[in-house]
């Protein structure tokens, strides 16, 4: 028994900035109080330099309430226990054949080559008390995944297990991984010079050989010099399957490439440079490419016949951004360099709603998260009339005395259901709208403006939602890609040289991630790894994983020596 | 109400400037303008905190103009962002504040109260003697049914006009009586949009992007780019005629400078992307 209680020894140890050491006694532990005491240490100047204290383990009585998020079903092995057990307090080996012997239940974690590399502490807590949930069924698989994702999601550093060689000789404009079923597995990138590469992200093709750590690198799988005249400002693979990739240049062209023989199977001229190009993911009636032009008419070139199918026609400038909806496939939204952002049915003509940023949810909907102040109990019970300002207005009683109105400008649109008016000079921003990005669930957009502002409008409704993400400065010249996690509780958003990812419905900053050198343009978040990957005008790719210790650095480079990694499970002791 | 306010948000304070805080809120209850910005940097309502602000209003000698408050200013006072907005929004519809557009930079609002931005309007209305006595009615139309009614910052030409002619028969001369009296603006993009606008605030919104630039470049001279605020507080700016607290808030909301608190009180950094 310690003379003196717990707390005060991890107080002096913290103090003394010394590791401790856990003393497991067999009669006192119980369950509960294994994993309380299963506290993790970080010397100050290791990996994590803003922690100089303990870091707690959550109270086991609590629930763990994680946002939505799709992951798939793991297991995790017995190496993942000894890393953590070991980093939580250098326990000697008899104290780990003690804790495995409690283990009733293993699983082994499909990813687990990243697990036992990477992970953060807050993850391998969390995922103690969640497997031990897990084992006794009070936790569903499904909600085990949210959680390790999520957490995952949130920890991004830099990565230094994995690095893409770009042999790009240009800004990187567009990046994107494919969207087939169960494995987005490889990266099209594109660049200001014309060229296009594809990289796989699973398969490293050699690694640097430092001494202590190895990086792998992804060298292109194929790199095609000239693949257009002028810069490439959007590359997307064919949404169905790999095989076939289109791009989109400001020397007027959209190309479609086969990927397998690299060459061109169609190409579409434009009447001026695209800015972006989208393919609906979710179309199973048509198979049309949306095109973004500097011209103020949106294209729509159909894949089938190898022409275009209509225009659209209602911005005032060019068009810098689109996007088609996640929830229906005849849905194209378009941000315009005028400001407006619009939302087409491409089966009617004419524009359906367009968003306007003094339009509030006010009086429609109540706000997306409690808030405590009591003034906003008011906001929600204002009059209906003042839902919109487009309605009449409240005119104070007065007599009306015949006169002659001056002469307005004839009304213009019909009642056409699809029409919204032309001349709705609604702006969504105030400057050009050089992002768009739906949620997965289809309900919200995002979108950005060269105003620096990001936006968050409620779609149903078409109104601005008003969450404020905080200050940020957007560059104001290209179009940038924006990434939204698809639980809807991140977005990435690249502000000059650096990316910062904000909460989607408070609008608090979570994490900036500084690493390029000039300004970053576009980024692209792989939800099947929870990595992130950004590139920008300094030619560099770069990749951000959830972030490993330095501490299995360490390990990794003694496990070459020989070490047995030990995989096995001791339980049977 | 305002010192209940000014007490309960001295306490909302850090810790470390709460002592200094209380003695000082107390001493200084009855001049406003003397309170050490550090110690009401935040406040926990938007209303309290453009209550407090306006009272802040520096003093102008050569113009006379109503306090207005920026928008990037709330951001710096009350934390939750989002929240800024809703409630702006919220004051806007109750027509107890007035929002207009500012065109020095991007995304520059103004804050006025409603009865102030009355004010001010009879003072302009006032100074401008117009020419035909006919036109000047437009006036009166302009305030019963055009600001009561809409409250965001621009307006449609016919919407206007629509609105104006509740009043009287209304032709183009009154409505170019209105823009230069001060109270409309062309927008640039759109000849068929104008801004609500403050009348005679030019030469201020002058003062506040000069004195912006120059605010910036004092701090961007030191070694390391920083600034003890209560050191910062008490420079004088040449080139704006506002007081250089105006400009910290202001900078600080728009994300261009942040605090960073020390063992000597509070710093100013210039914030580098």
């Amino acid at each position: 028994m310690l003379e003196e209680t717990e707390d005060e020894y991890l107080n002096r140890c913290a103090a003394a900035a010394q590791d401790f050491v856990d003393f497991l006694d067999e009669e006192d532990v119980d369950d509960d109080e294994y994993f309380h005491r299963l506290m993790v240490y970080h010397k100050p100047g290791g990996s994590d330099q803003t922690r100089t204290r303990p870091v707690p383990f959550p109270d086991p009585t609590q629930t763990v309430d994680e946002p939505r998020g799709v992951v798939r079903v793991g297991f995790i092995t017995g190496q993942v226990r000894h890393e953590a057990q070991r980093r939580a307090g250098q326990a000697s080996p008899t104290e780990q054949h003690f804790v495995w012997s409690r283990v009733g239940f293993v699983f082994r974690l499909v990813c687990s080559s990243r697990l036992r590399r990477g992970g953060r502490e807050e993850l391998y807590m969390w995922t103690w008390k969640a497997l031990n949930q897990r084992e006794d069924g009070s936790l569903r698989p499904s909600a085990f995944r949210r959680g390790v994702v999520s957490s995952r999601a949130s920890s991004l550093q830099l990565s230094n297990a994995k690095e893409f060689i770009s042999l790009h000789r240009g800004a990187i404009n567009s990046l994107e991984i494919d969207s087939t079923e169960g494995e987005g597995r490889y990266l099209l990138s594109a660049a200001s010079d014309g060229t296009v590469a594809v990289f796989d992200t699973h398969r490293p093709t050699s690694s640097s050989s430092s001494s202590s750590t190895s990086i792998a690198q992804h060298h292109p799988l194929f790199h095609l010099p000239r693949a257009h005249k002028f810069a490439i400002s959007r590359a997307l693979w064919y949404p169905v399957d790999t095989g076939l990739f289109i791009t989109a240049s400001f020397d007027h062209y959209v190309k479609l490439w086969d990927t397998n023989s690299t060459q061109v199977v169609l190409d579409y001229k434009l009447p001026a440079k695209v800015y972006g190009i989208a393919m609906s993911s979710i179309a199973t009636s048509h198979s049309l490419i949306a095109t973004a032009t500097a011209d103020v008419q949106v294209r729509l070139c159909d894949l089938a016949s190898g022409a275009f199918a209509h225009t659209l026609s209602g911005h005032r400038d060019g068009v810098m951004s689109l996007e088609w909806s996640s929830s229906t496939e005849f849905v194209l939204i378009t941000g315009g360099c005028d400001g407006a952002i619009r939302f087409w049915d491409i089966r009617r003509p004419g524009t359906f709603l367009l968003l306007d940023q003094s339009l509030s949810q006010l009086g429609t909907r109540p706000p997306l998260l409690p808030t405590p102040t009591p003034s906003n109990n008011e906001s929600t019970s204002l009059p209906a009339s003042s839902k919109s300002s487009s309605s009449t207005p409240i005119l104070p009683a007065q007599k009306r005395r015949s006169h002659k109105k001056i002469q307005l400008k004839p009304p213009t649109q019909s009642s056409h259901p699809g029409m919204a008016s032309s001349q709705n000079r609604a702006t969504a921003h105030y400057g050009a709208v050089n992002g768009l990005r739906a949620t997965a669930d289809g309900f919200y957009l995002l979108s950005s403006g060269s105003d620096s502002r990001l936006r968050l409008w409620d779609i149903e409704s078409g109104r601005n939602t008003l969450v404020n993400y905080e200050a940020m400065s957007i560059q104001t010249s290209k179009p940038i890609q924006l990434a939204v996690t698809p639980d809807s509780s991140l977005v990435f958003v690249p502000c000059l040289a650096s990316l910062k990812a904000y909460d989607l419905w408070s609008g608090t900053t979570i994490n900036t991630y500084r690493g390029h050198y000039e300004s970053v343009n576009c980024c692209f978040f792989n939800a099947q790894d929870q990595e992130l990957y950004t590139g920008s005008n300094d030619r560099q790719i770069l990749v951000w994983s959830p972030s490993i210790p330095a501490a299995t650095q360490i390990e990794e480079a003694d496990s070459k020596g020989g070490i047995t990694s030990i995989d096995q499970d001791n339980w049977s002791d | 109400m305002a010192e209940s306010s000014q007490s309960k948000s001295g306490g909302k304070k850090r810790p470390r400037s709460e002592s200094e805080g209380d003695p000082d809120a107390d001493a200084d209850a009855a001049s406003l303008q003397s309170i050490q910005l550090e110690n009401d940097l935040n406040f926990t309502d938007t209303a309290i905190a453009l209550q407090m602000m306006k009272a802040q209003f520096p003093k102008l000698d050569k113009v006379v103009v109503r306090p207005f408050i920026l928008r990037s200013q709330l951001y710096s006072s009350v934390k939750d962002r989002t929240q800024v907005d809703r409630d702006l929004e919220s004051l806007k519809k109750e027509a107890v504040v007035r929002v207009f557009k500012l065109n020095t930079g991007k995304d520059d609002h103004a804050i006025m109260f409603m009865d102030d931005y009355l004010a001010q309007m009879e003072n302009a209305v006032k100074r401008y003697d117009a020419k035909d006595k006919q036109l000047s009615d437009v006036f009166d139309w302009f305030k019963q049914y055009v600001i009561k009614s809409k409250t965001d910052v621009s307006i449609s030409h016919p919407e206007l006009c629509s609105l104006l002619s509740n009043g009287g028969d209304v032709t183009e001369k009154h409505v170019t009586l209105l823009i230069n009296a001060g109270l409309l603006t062309c927008q640039l993009i759109d000849q068929n949009l104008y801004w609500f606008v403050i009348p005679n605030i030019g030469s201020i919104l002058k003062g506040l992007s000069q004195g912006r630039k120059e605010l910036l470049s004092l701090i961007n001279r030191t070694k390391y780019k920083e600034m003890v605020l209560a050191n910062l507080e008490k420079k004088r700016l040449r080139l704006s005629p506002l007081d250089i607290r105006f400009h910290i808030r202001d900078l600080i909301g728009s994300g261009l400078l942040k605090t960073v608190q020390s063992p000597i009180g509070l710093l100013i950094r210039l914030s580098r992307d």
